[in-house]
């Protein structure tokens, strides 16, 4: 689940979850809504792995969803389920997806990049919060 | 006399301008100065894009004030319609966040020898066959492929090479801002990941609020100006709004990321990570700069071919051949650049860093950098409003030399976020609205249409009343859409 907020030129998402890992894949599953029409059509066929160092919550957010943007634009690659794992370094995932197919996926916006303003990780009481701007 | 008003921290200070204290934020260099009318400044009140202008002024070395142009908004660091110079003498920073990831995103206006009634019954056939040929959307691919060798080429010289492929004219690179080619270009400045993403996307539209529009002059304000533009009433004319594509948006991505920390280094304090900058005369402001040049390059590059793909649309449907049809690019300009100007500066010609986020480079008559054809009237600004309204041709105005660094607004500004856009039109189909109003558009997204619609932009010709008011441009000619295509 995501919701969107208010920005006048671009495009603001906001994801909450009871944990670290889910908030991420909740993140890029929201990334690729803003991309696609019907996400829930991506079939998992192809895998793909990102390791993302770091340790700071906020870039490690930013690096990993520019990453998969990157991928979308440059093998025209769809994901759809995300495994994360953390370890010192920072993070791992597994993605699946598939490549986009126009007589079953409607594109929706040209997400140009992933953006530092109002990027926001935070664990709350009740939760993880993450909120980010994306440039259309 | 002005009759001096305040609204919220703002104090108007001219018809047309509005002051923001340095006392606003602390922090604050220099003061703000907004251009707008008594209703624009009510949006922008309601908006982030204040405190945006607030935050600009926290970069070192900034001359004069931040400034924004009536159509500002909030953006992500800068405000959209942002203006800032910055003296590289007086430790001035350079700002990814003040170019913007669509570095050198940007507007051209061709004129052609068509009068409306010539073209009334080819409009479909031609705004298919554009639609057809040139790739607009999410991550397309175009026609033309380059080398390795020859995209470094591309990204050095910007548009003269292509000019050297036949692929512009002389006329072509005289009528480009900068004559099409940024010096200080550093192809290896570029990421191989920012190649990759460029390689096959010169002359693609892209999707957002880029576009290529059909429009006809709807009315002339300056007959003598219009006329050295070719332009006349009822004369139909090719606009298009595109940018560096995906090179460009992966060289501002790794500039920020390689700024992180940087600012702190240099014991610049920052408000919002966005503004992540650099000294001007440092490696890393350096290595920016070389890639910057590079990327707007290529948005040259990609905006001629976007023309010369349109030039051979038009000649294919009308059975003729482009220079018959007198297709010549009137002006192209940048509006999300930083660039190297000289500018008076408390009684003496400096050198300085004017980054234009959102807005129009405006400079007059006799500009030692306004091209020969225009030295009499002034540069050409081409500020295209929303695909239901107008679109303006103007002239720089010596006001901008004087109130703005030869600056003025970029477009009508957005008014409404998309989801709020696209919130109040749902239900209503908005390419049969504009057919009705005889407008024919081409989207690949009804979505996308949905949040370019018309009320999601503030109204153009208020914003140019504004710019022209305040002497930082002239109005010459103002346009009516015909046919659009968007990505």
């Amino acid at each position: 689940m995501f919701e969107t907020f208010e920005h006048t030129a671009d495009l603001g998402l906001r994801v909450r979850a009871a944990d670290r890992t889910q908030l991420f894949a909740e993140a890029a599953r929201a990334l690729f809504s803003v991309m696609v029409a019907n996400p829930e059509s991506i079939a998992r066929t192809v895998q793909r792995t990102y390791r993302i160092p770091g340790q700071d919550d906020e870039y490690l957010l930013l690096d990993w969803l520019n990453e998969l943007l990157y991928t979308f634009e440059t093998e025209r690659l769809l994901l759809g389920e995300f495994a994360i794992a953390w370890d010192q370094e920072g993070l791992n995932s597994t993605c699946w997806g598939e490549s986009f197919d126009r007589t079953r996926h409607e594109l929706l916006h040209e997400v140009k990049a992933i953006t530092y303003h109002r990027l926001l990780v935070r664990q709350r009481h009740d939760g993880w919060l993450a909120e980010w701007v994306v440039d259309i | 006399m002005v009759k001096q008003r305040s609204a919220g921290p703002l104090e108007q200070v001219g018809p047309f301008c509005w002051r923001v204290p340095p006392d606003f934020k602390p922090g604050m260099r220099v003061e703000g100065r907004i251009y707008a009318d008594d209703r624009l400044i009510e949006d922008i009140l309601g908006d982030p894009a204040l405190e945006q202008v607030a935050h600009v002024a926290f970069l070192p070395g900034i001359q004069g004030a931040s400034l924004a142009m009536p159509d500002i908004h909030a953006g992500y660091g800068f405000p959209i319609g942002g203006v800032c110079a910055t003296d590289p003498d007086e430790g001035g920073v350079i700002s990814p966040g003040g170019v913007g990831y669509d570095i050198n995103c940007g507007v051209r206006l061709m004129r052609t020898n068509l009068c409306y009634r010539d073209i009334k019954r080819q409009l479909e056939p031609l705004i298919d066959r554009l639609f057809r040929e040139i790739p607009a959307g999410t991550g397309r691919s175009g026609k033309y492929h380059y080398s390795s060798r020859q995209l470094r080429r591309l990204m050095q010289q910007g548009v003269p090479f292509l000019q050297e492929q036949g692929l512009a004219t002389e006329g072509d690179v005289h009528h480009t801002e900068a004559g099409g080619c940024l010096e200080g270009a550093d192809p290896d400045q570029v990421s191989p990941r920012a190649w990759e993403r460029g390689a096959d996307q010169c002359g693609t539209l892209g999707s957002g609020n880029h576009f290529l529009e059909i429009q006809v002059v709807d009315v002339v304000f300056d007959a003598a100006a219009a006329r050295a533009m070719g332009l006349e009433k009822d004369s139909v004319c090719v606009m298009i709004h595109s940018g560096s594509r995906g090179l460009g948006y992966q060289v501002c991505d790794d500039a920020l990321k390689r700024l992180r920390g940087v600012p702190a280094r240099y014991g610049i304090e920052l408000p919002d990570r966005q503004l992540a900058c650099a000294p001007i005369d440092s490696p890393e402001g350096q290595a920016y700069q070389g890639a910057m040049a590079a990327a707007a390059n290529f948005a040259w590059c990609n905006r001629q071919l976007l023309m010369w793909q349109a030039r051979e649309a038009f000649a294919a449907v009308l059975g003729s051949d482009w220079q018959r049809l007198q297709m010549n690019l009137i002006y192209d300009v940048a509006h999300n650049i930083a660039k190297f100007e000289r500018h008076e500066i408390g009684g003496s010609m400096r050198r300085v860093c004017v980054h234009r986020k959102g807005a129009t480079r405006a400079f007059p008559a006799d500009h030692p950098e306004t091209p020969a054809a225009y030295r009499q009237i002034g540069q050409p600004v081409i500020i295209p409003g929303d695909m239901g309204r107008f679109s303006w041709v103007l002239v720089g105005r010596p006001g901008s030399m004087q109130q703005t660094f030869g600056s003025c607004c970029h477009g009508a500004g957005r008014r409404l976020s998309r989801t709020a856009a696209v919130k109040q039109t749902k239900g209503r189909r908005i390419d049969q609205e504009l057919a009705r109003q005889g407008i024919l558009a081409r989207a690949r997204s009804r979505r996308g249409l949905a949040e370019e619609c018309s009320e999601a932009y503030k109204d153009v010709n208020r914003v140019v009343d504004v710019v022209h008011g305040a002497d930082l441009a002239a109005k010459v000619a103002r346009l009516r859409p015909l046919a659009v295509i968007k990505g």
